[in-house]
């Protein structure tokens, strides 16, 4: 049980000039879910390695429980961690391999035999102890590399992408149990994923980084709701939200004619980055009108039918190009492929970003 | 394509089953019937059958010491080349930088590795030369000049009869452990990075890494290694023929079957004796190279 701090924490691969990790600045507290989430090569895994002691650490501190483990190495940091490919030692029977590190640390016979049974309980792993690695499932892999890592009873458990190698329906079903598995035993929890869903619904706080920098932390909820710049507004969200960089005209931001209506503070705070300004809309914060109602003219491509609801992906004309649009639409008002329907965003769940420095206004 | 798969298969093997045949199995079959005749060279040799073996088991000290000799080779030239090609090997690739995580070999090992590769170039003739020189067993000797400079008597490497298998068995360690650096080099990179990731954080210092996860993990190679070794150790001839007091001496003290095949032939003429002799060799190789890979087989690791 343990805070987890990173203060200013940089990475620089030699040979490179941009930072792998930009002056990370992140408290984690005590118990807590925290996911680190973004595109791939934007630092996630190195900042976690960062953490693990495996990556150097070029500037600034890694503290843990508030002592300083920046030059620490892996073994004095008191961390355990579930690998992508969970790094199981093939040689290893799944009892040897979850007892490894307690054999390492002199425990004893006993006590190795007690926690390695629990664990084995908690993932239910009983009738497997025998087996090589080899001999088992990737669900069940993934479950050893768990239990490897609870019997540690460490300080910080780290996770790096630990059910990219399962099938979707498996992910889904450990997703939750990850979860569900971190409230029980309360160790505060580091997870790397690049998958905004997993991210979604197990963090209780998730980061989101591109390019070595951390872009916004905060409940998947607040993340989804006040996207702080328009990265995060696109990364967060399936389908993503429409995003689009429209000119600013008196009284709002124009659409190929049709006007959004914008407050005048709004406006303002957008005129500091140019006459343009980006407009964004989740596509579940739409109506489809009448023609007669102004709506935003969308020539339909592709209609999803998810079942309850349905995703129409479409193409708009906004000053001479063509833009591409999703919104959801309820089983009543599913439009077909190349009809053109008229979508009017709701205006109080706009969300408008400065057009140079993308930050939200 | 059913119809016509052995005739396919056929012309492809015709050649190289030819060439095998004629070039491989028919020289042993050969050897095989010489060794039951007298053969000396010239006249057509007559049958005596067993005879030769007879006495080569019951009347032949050279061949008895030879098989010592072999013996002695057998053991020694796997265990001290292994040991010294895995340490190597692991200080070449994952010794160095454990401490911070990223698993590199010590300082400057690309220039190790280069120059533990060298003596696998040389010729065995070149090295015959070369460590004369070396064990020159008066002062103008390599290592006995530095002897006698610290005030010590010079030693014999070669012509003292009880240390003169021990030098060449060194010269043979020293040749062929670069090869093994190089074979286990490639062993070691095999195992995935975040295994050894793992156990650094399970708490493995270099010791335990080495123990617990390098070596089962390099089982494979290892088994590899040692039936190489210790068919290399039946053979060891041309090195004696080369570095060696008498060829095999001082008094026998060095010497080897191939070396005793050698001298019965092409000496003595005396080859179907010294046939006797190669079918003797080519029963003791194959038999422990079945013997140490049924021994050491173990379920093999996947990664």
């Amino acid at each position: 049980m343990a805070t987890v701090t990173y203060a200013k924490a940089s990475r620089v691969y030699p040979g490179t000039e941009r930072p792998a990790v930009n002056e990370l600045q992140l408290d984690i507290a005590d118990g807590e879910f925290l996911v680190l989430v973004g595109p791939s090569g934007c630092g996630k895994s190195t900042s976690l390695r960062m953490l693990a002691g495996l990556e150097d650490v070029d500037g600034g501190q890694i503290l843990i429980d508030g002592r300083d483990v920046t030059h620490l190495p892996p073994k004095a940091r008191d961390i355990a961690m579930v690998f992508q490919n969970y790094a199981l030692y093939p040689h290893m029977s799944v009892y040897e391999n979850m007892a490894f590190a307690l054999k390492l640390r002199k425990t004893s016979k006993a006590e190795i035999d007690r926690r390695v049974k629990e664990a084995a309980g908690l993932l239910q792993l009983e009738e497997y102890l025998s087996r090589k690695p080899k001999a088992l499932s990737g669900g069940q892999r993934q479950r050893v590399a768990m239990g490897r890592a609870i019997v540690r009873e460490p300080q910080v458990f780290l996770m790096d992408e630990p059910l990219s190698n399962l099938d979707a329906k498996l992910r889904v079903q450990t997703r939750s149990q990850i979860a569900s598995l971190q409230a029980k035993l309360g160790i505060t929890t580091v997870y790397v994923t690049h998958d905004q869903v997993e991210a979604m619904t197990m963090g209780h706080r998730v980061a989101v980084m591109l390019d070595g920098n951390l872009q916004q932390v905060d409940t998947p909820r607040a993340l989804y709701d006040t996207p702080k710049n328009v990265f995060v507004a696109g990364f967060m969200g399936s389908p993503a939200m429409n995003l689009k960089t429209v000119s600013l005209v008196d009284g709002g931001a124009d659409f190929a004619g049709i006007v959004l209506p914008l407050t005048r503070e709004q406006i303002e705070a957008a005129r500091t980055g140019g006459d343009k300004v980006t407009v964004g809309f989740r596509p579940e914060d739409t109506d489809i009108v009448a023609a007669s109602e102004g709506g935003l003219p969308i020539v339909v491509e592709l209609v999803e039918d998810l079942g309850s609801d349905a995703n129409v992906y479409g193409h708009a004309e906004i000053g001479g190009t063509s833009e591409r649009f999703v919104v959801r639409t309820d089983r009543r008002h599913m439009p077909n492929m190349g009809e053109t329907i008229y979508v009017k965003p709701r205006p109080d769940k706009i969300h408008l970003f400065n057009a140079q420095t993308t930050d939200r206004i | 394509m059913r119809h016509g798969k052995y005739p396919f298969v056929i012309g492809f093997l015709a050649a190289p089953v030819t060439i095998y045949v004629v070039f491989v199995i028919a020289p042993y079959a050969q050897a095989f019937y010489m060794a039951l005749t007298n053969w000396r060279g010239l006249s057509p040799g007559k049958f005596v059958g067993l005879e030769n073996f007879q006495r080569l088991f019951t009347n032949d000290d050279a061949f008895w010491k030879a098989l010592q000799h072999h013996g002695i080779l057998l053991l020694a030239l796997p265990l001290i080349t292994i040991i010294i090609a895995l340490f190597l090997a692991f200080m070449l690739n994952v010794g160095g930088g454990s401490q911070k995580g990223i698993m590199t070999g010590v300082w400057g090992s690309k220039f190790y590795r280069v120059v533990f590769f060298l003596p696998q170039v040389l010729a065995v003739a070149i090295l015959g030369v070369l460590f004369q020189a070396i064990y020159r067993p008066d002062g103008s000797g390599m290592i006995n000049s530095l002897i006698t400079k610290a005030g010590l008597e010079p030693i014999g490497f070669l012509i003292e009869p009880k240390i003169a298998l021990w030098s060449i068995i060194a010269v043979l360690v020293w040749q062929a452990v670069g090869f093994y650096v190089v074979l286990f080099s490639a062993g070691m990179s095999n195992i995935p990075k975040d295994i050894y990731e793992a156990a650094m954080l399970d708490g493995a210092t270099r010791m335990s890494m080495f123990f617990r996860v390098t070596l089962p993990l390099l089982w494979d190679t290892l088994q590899v290694a040692w039936v190489y070794l210790g068919i290399a150790a039946f053979d060891a001839f041309a090195i004696v023929q080369t570095l060696s007091v008498d060829q095999g001496g001082p008094d026998g003290s060095t010497t080897v079957i191939g070396m005793e095949i050698y001298r019965n032939a092409f000496t003595y003429s005396k080859y179907g004796y010294a046939s006797a002799m190669g079918v003797a060799l080519f029963f003791l190789t194959i038999t422990f190279a079945a013997l140490s890979l049924r021994v050491s087989r173990r379920e093999s690791v996947e990664m």
